[in-house]
């Protein structure tokens, strides 16, 4: 299990990266009462065969390392979602993209810190991906969404180190912002 | 840190990209880090935050930190690849924030391979500099 939420949700953003989306949008809805987190793409999308396997820590499909034989990302989710009497569901369709769907319970003692979701969201951001990522943050009725689309029109280069210092900031203001 | 809004985001990037347009004589380096879900569950992020962090505190503006999945390298995560002009390019293991405050203090301000986390790097006889 990752030992933050934001640590999880990075590793299943990326999963849709890898998906070849052009398009995902990461959503995170906190309430006092439950975290609800969606991540939806329109990558190449999972058959039912490996949407069964891809639960499977001991499988991987082997496109980004041939011998690799284990694939964690989905299986820490189920194990998070298991052991904190959370939900969490995917759909996906083949050539049509996935969506990842969970709720947890933020009371739950054997639920993992949240995180910092500042670093998240700037190292998703600036991840070697060539699609848009929408991110989506609401806490208790305040919100931002800002894409990767926009900060690229804004910053440039995200990876060059002013451009990133920039852009961390700004999610941090908008971060203090929904959490103060 | 205040909100900030996306016009306020594009006026502090065109005020800065002046000053970036006065310096001169700065050669780029690049970071790039494994940020698979070993690398993520071993602290890529925390080393993602302290190279920024120090990166800043230098004011060593010309450098480009950029992201990778994971290099097959699990048993030494978080793991980062570092190429600095004239100098080999080297991959350090078990890079914790302390680690990569290091790496920016010695191996790119003083020139100088921090030896006790260097997992890989060329072979001597191909290092002609």
């Amino acid at each position: 299990m990752h030992a933050t939420l934001c640590d999880l949700i990075t590793d299943l953003v990326q999963n849709s990266f890898e998906a070849n989306a052009a398009e995902v949008t990461l959503n995170v809805e906190e309430t006092e009462k439950n975290l609800k987190v969606v991540i939806a793409d329109n990558g190449k999308g999972m058959s039912a065969e490996t949407l069964e396997k891809a639960k499977d820590p001991f499988y991987s499909d082997g496109l980004k390392h041939k011998h690799r034989k284990v694939g964690l990302g989905l299986p820490f989710l189920f194990q998070t979602s298991e052991m904190t009497g959370g939900t969490a569901t995917i759909e996906s369709e083949e050539g049509v993209g996935t969506t990842v769907t969970f709720n947890l319970d933020p009371a739950n003692v054997d639920l993992p810190m949240f995180g910092n979701f500042s670093t998240a969201a700037a190292t998703l951001m600036t991840y070697g991906f060539q699609g848009n990522l929408t991110i989506e943050h609401s806490k208790d009725g305040k919100s931002y969404s800002v894409s990767r689309e926009e900060l690229i029109e804004v910053l440039g280069d995200l990876n060059d180190l002013e451009s990133l210092t920039l852009l961390k900031q700004f999610i941090e203001g908008n971060e203090e912002e929904i959490n103060g | 840190m205040a909100k900030m809004t996306l016009e306020e985001l594009r006026n502090l990037r065109n005020s800065k990209k002046k000053e970036m347009t006065q310096r001169d004589g700065e050669k780029s380096a690049q970071i790039v880090i494994g940020m698979g879900t070993c690398g993520i569950a071993a602290g890529a992020k925390d080393a993602f935050d302290a190279f920024l962090d120090e990166l800043n505190s230098h004011e060593i503006k010309d450098t480009r930190i950029t992201q990778t999945g994971c290099m097959g390298l699990c048993f030494s995560e978080p793991t980062v690849e570092v190429a600095v002009p004239d100098m080999p390019r080297v991959i350090y293991g078990n890079v914790d924030a302390e680690v990569a405050r290091r790496i920016v203090r010695e191996h790119i301000i003083e020139k100088k391979l921090v030896s006790d986390h260097i997992f890989d790097k060329p072979a001597a006889d191909i290092i002609t500099d």
